[in-house]
């Protein structure tokens, strides 16, 4: 493309041609400013998935989140194994017993073969809390978590394709967190803190 | 240089969310490098990335579906960028800049730190539009006709621009140019 310039010019633009890496927290926090931007126009309509809209969390839907957390610590890998070979999870909803109810299904396929997972997280200061992750395009906005009681756990519930994927929590819509339940994503071109989830068929 | 597919943009400009984070996925790291090389600060490169996809949202309605996506992008972009250094007459922290990893999803070729530096460093002292110019002509590979309709300049100034950027660079990386550069 450079046509009027010497070997020199040439050489100076190239070492100007470093793409940044991608940075998926970025991205979503421009998906979040424009989402915020359609919500401030009441004339734009706002297309929400079905799965985020998600039902007041009742006795049962709570007895559902801490068991499926169960499972995400079981598909999440063997690195969640505590030393006396207890796992976290569990010591987890332990903390705060779950009330007594029926357990729906820990998780469903819906047609288009999505994974419903349940995620906990504990931040007792935090004033809100997000999953980001690659199977909600890190948009901030998409998984909010939910307080479990007046100072329980955060929790929530993805739909993820069954697979690897890598997500991280944000707190406070500043602060990117790695789930310590899970097992520390080493693969990511970007400097943030990220874990991975894997999810099977049920 | 690649153009993301005119359907896309298309769709995004009719109210498709997920065409428009593809959008957002598509051009983001050439925005933050043009920010980046343009504003010489990391947080304010991607202050106005961020704020151009806004503004690029909020002005899809007057984007005609028959004009190519990347000058219209381009020229959000660079005003953002002209309003940010008005905005900000503080020296840039060329150390932190140098510190941005670059991880660089496709770098040509393995430029010496020191050599990528001065260019930078060159590059800063050109007056904003020569600098926009430039880095519009020969990083981000626009045509004139593009960069025109990005600039609203006309084409002779353009050149001219160009031409006096390069003239800067050239007596400037000459001077410090070592021989084991390359």
């Amino acid at each position: 493309m450079i046509d009027e310039t010497d070997e020199l010019i040439q050489r100076a633009a190239r070492s100007l041609k470093a793409l940044p890496a991608t940075n998926p927290l970025a991205n979503a926090r421009i998906i979040a400013a424009v989402r915020a931007r359609r919500a401030q126009t009441p004339s734009r309509i706002v297309q929400v998935a079905q799965w985020m809209r998600e039902p007041t969390l009742s006795a049962a839907s709570a007895a559902f989140l801490a068991a499926a957390a169960l499972v995400v610590g079981f598909v999440a890998g063997g690195a969640l194994r505590t030393a006396d070979g207890t796992s976290p999870e569990i010591a987890a909803t332990t903390e705060r017993p779950v009330p007594p109810g029926p357990a729906p299904a820990l998780s469903a396929a819906n047609t288009h073969g999505d994974v419903a997972v349940a995620l906990l997280f504990e931040a007792r200061n935090a004033k809100s809390v997000a999953v980001v992750g690659d199977f909600n395009n890190w948009d901030a906005t998409s998984s909010p978590m939910k307080r479990f009681g007046s100072d329980g756990p955060w929790t929530t519930t993805v739909r993820a394709k069954p697979g690897r994927h890598v997500y991280a929590f944000l707190v406070d819509g500043t602060t990117v967190v790695a789930d310590p339940r899970a097992p520390r994503a080493r693969d990511l071109d970007y400097g943030g803190d990220a874990s991975v989830l894997m999810v099977t068929t049920p | 240089m690649s153009e993301i597919d005119p359907a896309v943009a298309l769709r995004a400009k009719r109210g498709d969310e997920q065409a428009f984070i593809e959008v957002v996925q598509f051009y983001y790291p050439r925005c933050l490098r043009f920010a980046r090389n343009m504003l010489g600060s990391d947080q304010d490169a991607e202050e106005a990335v961020q704020d151009a996809f806004v503004r690029v949202h909020d002005s899809f309605g007057r984007f005609r579906e028959d004009a190519r996506f990347d000058p219209w992008l381009f020229r959000i972009l660079a005003n953002r960028c002209r309003t940010l250094l008005a905005r900000s007459r503080r020296h840039r922290s060329l150390i932190e800049y140098g510190e941005v990893p670059l991880s660089a999803a496709a770098p040509a070729e393995d430029f010496g730190a020191d050599w990528a530096e001065e260019v930078r460093m060159v590059l800063d002292t050109l007056p904003a539009e020569q600098r926009e110019a430039f880095l519009l002509r020969h990083v981000e590979d626009l045509s004139y006709e593009d960069i025109a309709a990005a600039t609203g300049v006309g084409l002779s100034a353009l050149r001219m621009r160009v031409k006096r950027a390069c003239d800067a660079l050239r007596a400037r990386l000459t001077e410090v140019e070592q021989p084991n550069d390359r």
